[in-house]
This record gives structure tokens, sequence and C-alpha cells, in this order.
């Protein structure tokens, strides 16, 4: 469907499209960020280096690209989906041959001031291409078998590298995220009966294939498994996080703490305690109604972005605003339950709060996304 | 709406009757159609979308209701302290024979740092450097107050230490129990018990595991909580140990020997009741093995068990035994000594002269190389190697050390008839001394074969019969004459009967021949000889003493004497009363003051 469909009333031209911004979502993000500053902080032992200063660096340039990239009608993000989505497959191909080894897994391309990590960027670009190839994909071919295959190929190619780098969170998350548009897109309800049915059978096969010589996994994914099954098997081993993260959540009880209180984070019990798992410092120093209203935060981001989705005539913009919506829920939804014990342990950062570049960059660019899905809105 | 075709052309021709734009219809249409597409795709996605949203719904309520959970709960206390238990800490100890401690365990604690969490690093650092004054103060500074987040400083503190660590007092000094192994009787049985290390290291806990002797062997009973912590049970006994380890010590040094190793065998039970090789080593504080010098000089090196040494003439014995198994001579049996004996281009000398012939226990006494290679003629290649298989010399000795792996004896590699010659008297086959002890157990028990061991047993453990106990018999009464009347005079201990064969060996060169000056010189013993209770290896390496105005080397004047004070000072620690000899006149001698 092109603009000459629909009866345009009014696209925001110029310096104008500022006003026309999406501001509550500009300030749910800032409003998280400024959590995540906080609690960098705080596990910093309230010393802004030397998590906080960089993150908040970091997010001040996030909210200038986001600002930036809304500025850009949203059909040039159409026409550039491939092409962004081809980019970002080269870079994992590039990873995968010369990229730096960090913490056992390949993962990143340096690029001299900050180090690279396309799988990050492959999950915006995946959801901007599967946007694009509805939007193009003529509604009543959406459920053909041959038109299914493509965009499962568009998702498991990526997918398949960072697999192989290995980094089993950012493989789920692009599988759930572009399943997701294929889901919104309106895909046969049947496709994903039979994917899940066949998830079951892969889930079987893994375990099945545990010690074997086509032995699926790593070893280490496989304990991670086990110790999800049961963390108390290796409390000190690969259990440790869980255990720990578990006693900060119970020492945080209703209201927590206090800021700068927390004993199990500040005291060094918790590794990685600025990344993936700093939903502890938070739950334990503010408690179930500090973790609650950071839960709240996010749920009104996702509302906003599905208000705007509904309201947005446009296929690519609506369904781009539903899949990254999609993939930011993803993100801490996967984080939260591997924090509180309730999946195995991941990498997959808490977005805007945990300490990390990559993420925090990419994740702004894609709300910059969905910001110019807004205001290119016709209104 | 039911969408009207305008095709075939009759209609398009009906309309423009009508006075209507068929166009306009068509587009009318067209649009139509879309906006119903659109609003299905609409009507779908919003389904779709309630679908997503009910499951994003679930996923808040489960990770609210999580959270909740959490909450509500009651803290937990940190699990460390029982997470600890992962590690086992329980090792059980090891006793001798009679329940006597020889390895045990002993709280101690590690010290480690955080260095995040230190205030003064310098101070500390220097405080520590007084504490223990073997770390480097500048190394300590820089890590930390470098990135690290975590160092060991020290595996092992006493708890005197511990108490000036802890007054330091600086919150980025941490201490973590420990269990450590501890051989109270330091250097005793060394080889025997081997060491411990630390193998699984927590801040809260760490794993001992053995890493070489019978704490390797029985790592896992040691460490099994199955067992309860029933102590291991060895055979040796403590303090037959240590005057054995205390009396060989002195002999080493006064017989000016580089090494010495001795064996004491229950002939029975093939017990062993003590073992000693020297030099040794402290097991609580175990060397590494050294990168330098020849392996078998190491203090770790087990002489014992690992030194497979030509033992020379103490295998005359088992020549001399198979003849008269095999019904080919009696003791009394002469058989030519003519020297040299000559066999193809090699020659066979005795080390005198002992004239033209011998009967089989002179040769025994005298130690005739000669007569025993003719022995060796009449049984031949074959049967001798069955024979010497027989009493376990062609095989690793069964002990309960890892060490006993390297104790696999060399044998030629083609067991010619020359071979079979110098096999004869002890040359051409390396065994240790624990071998030699097994085998001349098999002659004092009665003819069958012993198994040594390391742990207790309660009752005799027979073998297969290596020969008659006819045979084993005269056998014995020739290794009592050898000591009343032949090369080992000097072992003749009052009241213990003993009867043994020395053996002098050249040591091998690296690069082939043989050295003139350096032996080896063993004595291999039993007593009382007429009711053999105990078998005595004493095996001395490089010996050299000076008597009667020369340089003597040999087993009768350097092994045997040591091995006499041993006998002297270890028969009476094994509950051996003395004994009058069966068959001698008993002469009483009356003492008064």
């Amino acid at each position: 469907m092109s603009y000459l469909e629909q009866t345009v009333k009014y696209v925001p031209t110029g310096p104008r499209k500022v006003f026309y911004l999406n501001w509550p979502i500009a300030l749910l993000l800032s409003a998280v960020a400024a959590i995540g500053f906080l609690m960098l902080y705080s596990v910093a032992g309230g010393s802004y280096s030397p998590w906080a200063e960089p993150q908040m660096k970091r997010f001040a340039l996030g909210f200038a690209l986001m600002v930036g990239l809304a500025m850009v009608p949203i059909y040039f993000w159409r026409n550039v989906a491939l092409l962004a989505y081809l980019g970002s497959l080269g870079l994992l191909v590039l990873v995968a041959l010369i990229g730096d080894v960090g913490m056992g897994a390949q993962r990143w391309i340096n690029l001299g001031f900050m180090r690279l990590q396309p799988s990050e960027l492959m999950k915006i670009t995946l959801v901007m291409l599967l946007a694009a190839y509805y939007d193009w994909l003529p509604v009543s071919k959406v459920s053909h078998p041959l038109w299914v295959l493509l965009p499962l190929g568009i998702i498991l190619v990526p997918t398949a590298l960072v697999l192989e780098q290995p980094d089993l969170g950012t493989s789920i998350l692009l599988v759930l995220g572009g399943g997701a548009v294929m889901f919104i897109a309106g895909v046969h309800w049947l496709y994903f009966a039979a994917v899940i049915a066949a998830g079951a059978g892969l889930v079987t096969a893994v375990f099945q294939s545990r010690g074997t010589d086509w032995q699926l996994l790593n070893d280490y994914q496989y304990r991670r498994i086990d110790t999800f099954l049961d963390p108390s098997a290796e409390p000190l081993g690969a259990g440790y996080h869980i255990t720990q993260s578990k006693i900060a959540l119970g020492s945080g009880g209703w209201t927590g703490r206090g800021f700068m209180q927390g004993t199990q984070s500040r005291l060094n019990f918790l590794p990685e305690k600025h990344t993936d798992f700093i939903f502890t410092t938070l739950a334990e120093e503010f408690g179930f109604i500090g973790a609650i209203s950071l839960l709240g935060l996010y749920a009104l981001i996702i509302v906003f972005c599905v208000m705007t989705a509904l309201s947005n005539p446009n296929r690519f913009a609506a369904l781009l605003t539903l899949g990254i919506a999609t993939t930011f829920f993803l993100f801490f939804a996967v984080n939260m339950s591997m924090v509180m014990g309730l999946i195995p342990v991941v990498g997959v950062p808490l977005p805007l709060v945990s300490y990390g570049g990559s993420a925090m960059i990419v994740l702004m660019a894609a709300f910059g996304l969905v910001q110019s899905a807004h205001v290119h809105k016709p209104r | 709406m039911i969408r009207t075709p305008l095709r075939p052309l009759a209609r398009i021709l009906d309309a423009r009757a009508k006075g209507e734009n068929p166009d306009a219809i068509e587009r009318e249409n067209t649009r139509l159609r879309h906006e119903e597409m659109r609003d299905k795709a609409r009507a779908r996605a919003e389904g779709r979308l309630l679908v997503l949203g009910v499951m994003f719904f679930c996923a808040y309520a489960v990770i609210g209701a999580r959270m909740g959970l959490m909450a509500s709960s009651e803290p937990m206390e940190p699990r460390a302290r029982a997470s600890a238990a992962e590690i086992v800490m329980q090792r059980a100890d090891i006793v001798d024979r009679k329940g006597r401690v020889l390895a045990t365990n002993f709280e101690t604690h590690s010290l480690y740092a955080q260095p995040p969490q230190m205030i003064e690093p310098k101070r500390v650092a220097k405080e520590l450097v007084r504490i223990f004054p073997d770390l480097d103060e500048e190394r300590l500074v820089k890590d930390f107050t470098g990135k690290r987040k975590f160092l060991w400083i020290k595996k092992k503190i006493s708890p005197e230490q511990k108490q000036a660590v802890h007054d330091i007092g600086d919150p980025g000094l941490l201490f973590g129990p420990r269990e450590m192994r501890l051989y109270p009787n330091g250097r005793l049985a060394s080889h025997v018990l081997g060491g411990a290390s630390f193998g699984k290291e927590g801040v809260d806990a760490a794993e001992v595991i053995g890493v070489a002797g019978v704490e390797k062997v029985f790592d896992d009973f040691l460490r099994d909580p199955a067992e309860g912590g029933m102590p291991l049970q060895l055979s040796l006994d403590l303090t037959v140990q240590a005057a054995a380890e205390r009396v060989l010590y002195g002999g080493m040094k006064l017989m000016n020997a580089k090494g010495a190793a001795s064996v004491l065998m229950d002939v029975h039970t093939g017990e062993v009741i003590s073992v000693v090789s020297l030099p040794d080593f402290d097991p609580n504080d175990r060397p590494r093995p050294p990168t330098e010098g020849a392996p078998d000089d190491s203090p770790l090196f087990n002489r014992a068990v690992q030194g497979v040494y030509e033992l020379g003439s103490t295998f005359k014995i088992f020549t001399a035994a198979q003849a008269m198994e095999l019904g080919l001579v009696n003791p009394s049996t002469v058989i030519n000594t003519k020297g040299p004996l000559r066999w193809g281009k090699h020659k066979i000398r005795d080390f005198h002269n002992y004239g033209p012939e011998l009967s089989v226990t002179k040769i025994i006494v005298k130690s005739s190389n000669i007569g025993t290679a003719r022995l060796a003629q009449m049984i031949g290649a074959k049967r001798q190697q069955d024979f010497l298989a027989r009493l376990g010399l062609m095989e690793k000795a069964p002990l309960e050390i890892v060490e006993a792996s390297g104790s696999t004896p060399l044998l030629p590699p083609s067991w010619s008839e020359i071979s079979a010659m110098t096999i004869s008297y002890g040359h051409g086959i390396s065994v240790s001394p624990m071998h030699l002890a097994a085998a001349y157990a098999a002659i004092a028990n009665g003819g069958t074969r012993v198994k040594p061991t390391l742990l207790k047993r309660d009752a005799p453990q027979y073998g297969e019969r290596v020969m008659s106990a006819q045979v084993a018999a005269a056998s014995r009464e020739m290794l009592r004459k050898v000591v009343t009347e032949g090369t080992a005079s000097f072992a003749e201990v009052p009241g213990y009967a003993v009867g043994g064969k020395t053996g002098s060996a050249d040591k091998p060169k690296p690069r082939g021949g043989y050295y003139d000056d350096k032996v080896i010189a063993t004595f291999a013993s039993m007593f009382p000889a007429h009711d053999p209770k105990y078998v005595l290896v004493v095996t001395l390496d490089e010996p050299e003493t000076f008597a009667l105005g020369e340089v003597r080397r040999t087993a009768g004047w350097t092994a045997v004497p040591v091995a006499a004070e041993m006998t002297n000072r270890l028969a009476p620690l094994l509950g051996l009363r003395p004994q009058v000899e069966p068959g001698q006149l008993a002469g009483i001698t009356l003492t008064s003051n």
C-alpha cells in the first residue's frame, strides 16, 4: 500500500517533526535508563566510575541517535531494510572469521573506539526486513508455503550464525522476535503449531543427544540447563548466579534495603552484577515495589508502541513498531525470568539498565525507527 | 458485498447503454475489494495482537508473581557454607598395622584478598611481607592496586599467622577454611604415603587429592563418603619403619653410599612391614619432580620399588633351588667349576679361584659364578624363564602405590643360553628390591609364591607352589651356611639365626659396559633361618668402605653389616625372641655379677 491509496491528511515535514516525536516513549526510555544509572552507581559502591558515567554518555549518544533516526522518513527505512539486513549478516560472517573472543564466545568486532556486536544489530535489522517483506507481500499470499519459507530462511540464517558463536540467548531472541513479526503479519496459525511441535521434538533430541557423538549443544550449555533444573546441584559452579540472585531478591523483600544498601550485589557475591544480573541489585535495594515499577515502565513502553502501531495505516511502520516492541519485551522478559530462575541462564542483558555499549546504542536506534514510524504517521 | 464482474463485453456494453462509466465502476470495485482485504488483514492483525497481548500479559503475570513470591520469602542465608559440602573435604586417615596415624587431616586456613575492598593496599602489602617473608612486596602492591578482584595469597597458614593477618585489620583480606593433609611423622614412610595436594579449590573449601603413593592409589577410597571415614590400614609398622629408616640411614652414611633401600616383608602374608628408600622427603612438603640430574637420584624416586637393578649373586639361590626342584642335583652334587668358563666369545669368571670343583652348597656359599652357570646350562633357558616368572620376577611388583607401575623388570631381549647363564647369577636381569624380597619370601615360607602388599592381612596368603617344601628347606640351609661359613659372615646376629645371600653387581654405564668402581651391593636375608618369619632385603647404591687395608665395595663388607644391624634392631621390635638354633648344642652362659 502506498501513500496514494490513503487519504493523506497531514504528514509533518521539516523541523516540525520534532514536535511530533512520541514523547511518552522517549520519556519512559529516559526513566528506565535513569534507573540503570542509579543501579550502576550503586553497584560500583557509590561511584560514577567505572560504569555509571560511560553509561550516561552512551545513553546521551543513543538518545541523539534516536532523534536523528526519527527525522528520516519511514519509507527510507523500508527501502534500506534489505540492505541493512544483508549488511548485518555480512558482519556476522565477519565476526565468525575475525571477531574478538570474549568470555569463551566470538561475538565482537573491534572497531577501535567501540566493540560492535553484530548479533545485536541483527535483532533490529531482522525485524526491519520482515516488516518490509510483509509490507511488500500481498496479503493473500501471506500463508502460502513458499512465501512462508522465505522469511523462515531470513530468520534462520542469522540464527545459525549466532548459535555458532555460540550465543544461545541471542539466537533464541532472534527466532522469537522474527516469529512474532510473522505471527502479527498473519501467517496461518497452523505453521506456528507445527513449529512449536518441532521445537518440542528438538528439545527432546537435544537431551537425547547428550553424551553421544552427535551432541547438539556445548557441554556448558547442558550444564546451564542442568543448573536451571536444579540450581542447588552446583551452587558454587554454574548455579552460583541463580542462587545468589535468589538470595538478593529474597533479602530485598517488599520495600528493599534502600539505595546503596544491597549486600549481595555490593559485596561482590554476584559476578556480572553490572550487566546481565543488575536486576538483582534493583530487587535487593528497592524490593518488590522497585522491581514491579521497572516492570511497569517497560510495560508502558510496550503499550505506547502498540498504540502508535495500531493507529498507523502504513503496514511497514506498524509491523516494524510491533516487531521492535516484541523484541524489547523479549529482552527484559527473558532477562528477568533468567534472573529469577524461571528459565535457564542465557546471556541476555536487561535493556537500557545493564551496562553495555552495543546493546544500548542498538536499542536506542531501534526506538529511533519506532519514532520515525510515529512521526511519519499520516494524521 | 458481491462483486459483479463487468466482463464479458456484454455487460460493458450494457453499462454503456445505461450511460455509466465502466472504468469508474471497475475502479470502485477494486477499491472496495482492497478495503475489504485491508479490513480483513487488520482484523486478523488485531486478533493476532490480542493473542500476543495475552501472552505478554501472562509473561508479566508470571514474572510479577514470581517476584512477589521471592520478595515475600524469608531471605535465605547464603548457602555457601552448606554448599561447600559439594567439595568433599573429608579424607580418611591412613594408619599403620597397629592403628597408629600415618596421615590425617588438619584444619587450617587459606588467605586470599579482594583488592576492591582493600583500604590501604600499600600498608597491607608491607605488613603481609613482615608476616610471610617469602612474599614479594612490590608484586603484592601491584596486584592489590591493579584490576584484579581476587587473588590467593597463601594456601595454608597457621593459626598464629592467621591472627597476625587478622591484626592488620583490612577488610580486603579474607580467610577460607582449608583442610590440610598432615603427615605427623614427617619423613616416615614418605615413599609409601606419597603426598596430597589441593584439587578443586573454592573460597570455602578445597578438595585434598592424593598425588603419589597409597594416597593416589586409594584416592577414591579415602575420599568416598560412603566409607564413613574408615581409615586405610596399611601393613607398615610405624615403630619398625622408624627404626629401619634410622638404621639404614646410618648404614648408608657409614658405607658412603649415595642411596639405599630396604624391604622387610612377612613371608607368610606378603605384608610389607617396612620399606625404606633413601634419600627420602617430607610428604608434608613434597618437593617438585627434579628438572635436571638423573631422575633416579631424586628423593622422590622409590629405590625399593621403582629402582630396578641387577641384583647379582642374590639370584644364585633361585638357580640352585630350581636345579634341585628339577631333580638335576642335590645339595652335595659336585659341579665342575674350572674357570674361566668359555661360551662363544664370552668368558665367565669367579671372583676368586675356588678350585676345579664344588658341591652345589659350596657354590652358593662361595658364590661361584661358574658353578651357577653350569647349573643354568643343565636347567636350560626355557625352564629358567618359567621358574623366575613363577617367583614373580618377570612382571611389575603388584604393590599398592602408583610408583609400582615403574617397577617393570628389565629382561634380556632374547633369552639365549648365554643370557640364561648370566641370569643364573643375577646379571642381565634387573628387578627391584621389592621383587627380590617377594621371591626370597617364597623360599622362606616353604615354597609358595608371595604377592607383596601394603595392606594389612589377617591370615597367611599362600600363592601357587613354586618349589617343594624340601627344596625350600634345602635352599634355606644353604642360605644359612652363606652366613655361617660364606660371604655373609658379618650377618650373624646372636639369637636370630640369619640366612641370606650377598650380591654385588657392577653398575651399568649409561652408554653400555660396566663401571669398575660402582656397585649395587645387596643382601637378601631371612630370619630365623630354621623357621623364617621375615625377609629383609638391603640394597646400597655405590657403597665404598675402607677395611683391612683396601677399599671394599662387595656386599659382604657393605650391605651385610648394615643388614645385620637392622636385624639386630628390628627383630625385637617385631616381637621375635632370641632363640637357640635347633640342631646346635645349646651353650648356656651364666651371668653373674
